[in-house]
């Protein structure tokens, strides 16, 4: 039972190339589909989106790449009446690697929370140690 | 100083807009002029809530775009006017307001509209207005992002499916 599912809503290749990341590093993601917003107008990718995320049963999160992006604005547009399905934007390969690990023991609303503040805490400084 | 950029995309909102447009020319507020999404709360709720935090999204539809076109033009800070299509766009122009240059940045394919470049396809109808706004006066220039060069429509190119050279190829 893999648990909540993932559409990954991205500019270009970006979905597919994190996805092929985050595999490398944690294994199978069964039930993470990649949809590109390449060439679509925006009633195309709110649809392509819809497909997916009326499979759903019980919700799931739509990851998309950035915050007032065409990814962003049609996955909230695809997601409205089908249930608990939340846009998280921001999606980085630190958060993606959470989400694996995560989604089986949380339901969509509490795994998109965590994963917000997992995004933001990946992003970090490190000193130079040599100074 | 206001109107700095009038584009035609199907996207209206997106991330070309926000983030290269907008870094670009620094705009106040966003005109997204769209009768469609004008006449539904939640569609006007929506693309208000993601424009960049320091700039005003206002959904108009075409009549109330009309209406407060000539103030936008005299107002401080500069402004964006965002529509979905060229019949749009010929709206705006037949209700009188002086459009100048229009930025085409997005006409995506569906049935019926041909190939001028990645990103903007046309049909018939679609070359008739353009052909209507050339001949107005209007300069129809094909540009997704500021980095890349302005390619203007000249008229013969409604006409037929005469490519423009992509990005990639110049």
């Amino acid at each position: 039972m893999a648990g909540v599912p993932a559409l990954l809503v991205t500019h270009a290749d970006l979905g597919a190339a994190l996805l092929r990341a985050a595999v490398r590093v944690y294994g199978p993601a069964d039930d993470v589909n990649v949809v590109s917003n390449e060439g679509l107008s925006r009633d195309q990718l709110e649809k392509e989106i819809e497909d997916q995320v009326s499979l759903w049963e019980h919700g799931g999160l739509i990851l998309a790449d950035f915050w007032g992006g065409s990814c962003h604005l049609c996955g909230i547009a695809a997601a409205r009446g089908h249930g608990e399905v939340i846009v998280v934007t921001g999606l980085n390969l630190p958060l993606l690697l959470d989400y694996l690990h995560n989604r089986g023991a949380l339901g969509p609303r509490e795994l998109a929370e965590r994963l917000q503040q997992k995004g933001r805490d990946s992003i970090r400084l490190h000193h130079d140690l040599n100074a | 100083m206001s109107w700095v950029l009038r584009r035609v995309d199907d996207r209206l909102i997106h991330g070309q807009v926000v983030v290269a447009w907008g870094n670009h020319l620094h705009p106040r507020r966003m005109w997204v002029v769209d009768d469609a999404a004008a006449s539904s709360a939640w569609e006007r709720d929506l693309l208000s809530s993601v424009g960049p935090p320091d700039v005003e999204v206002r959904v108009l539809t075409i009549a109330e775009a009309t209406a407060g076109y000539a103030e936008e033009e005299k107002a401080g800070g500069a402004a964006f006017l965002l529509v979905r299509d060229l019949k749009a766009a010929l709206a705006l122009h037949d209700a009188g307001l002086a459009l100048h240059t229009l930025n085409l940045g997005g006409i995506h394919y569906s049935a019926g509209r041909t190939r001028i470049n990645e990103y903007i396809y046309m049909d018939d109808a679609d070359r008739e207005r353009a052909r209507r706004l050339i001949a107005a006066g209007v300069i129809l220039e094909v540009q997704d992002v500021p980095a890349t060069r302005p390619m203007p429509l000249a008229a013969p190119e409604t006409r037929a499916t005469f490519p423009l050279r992509s990005n990639s190829d110049s």
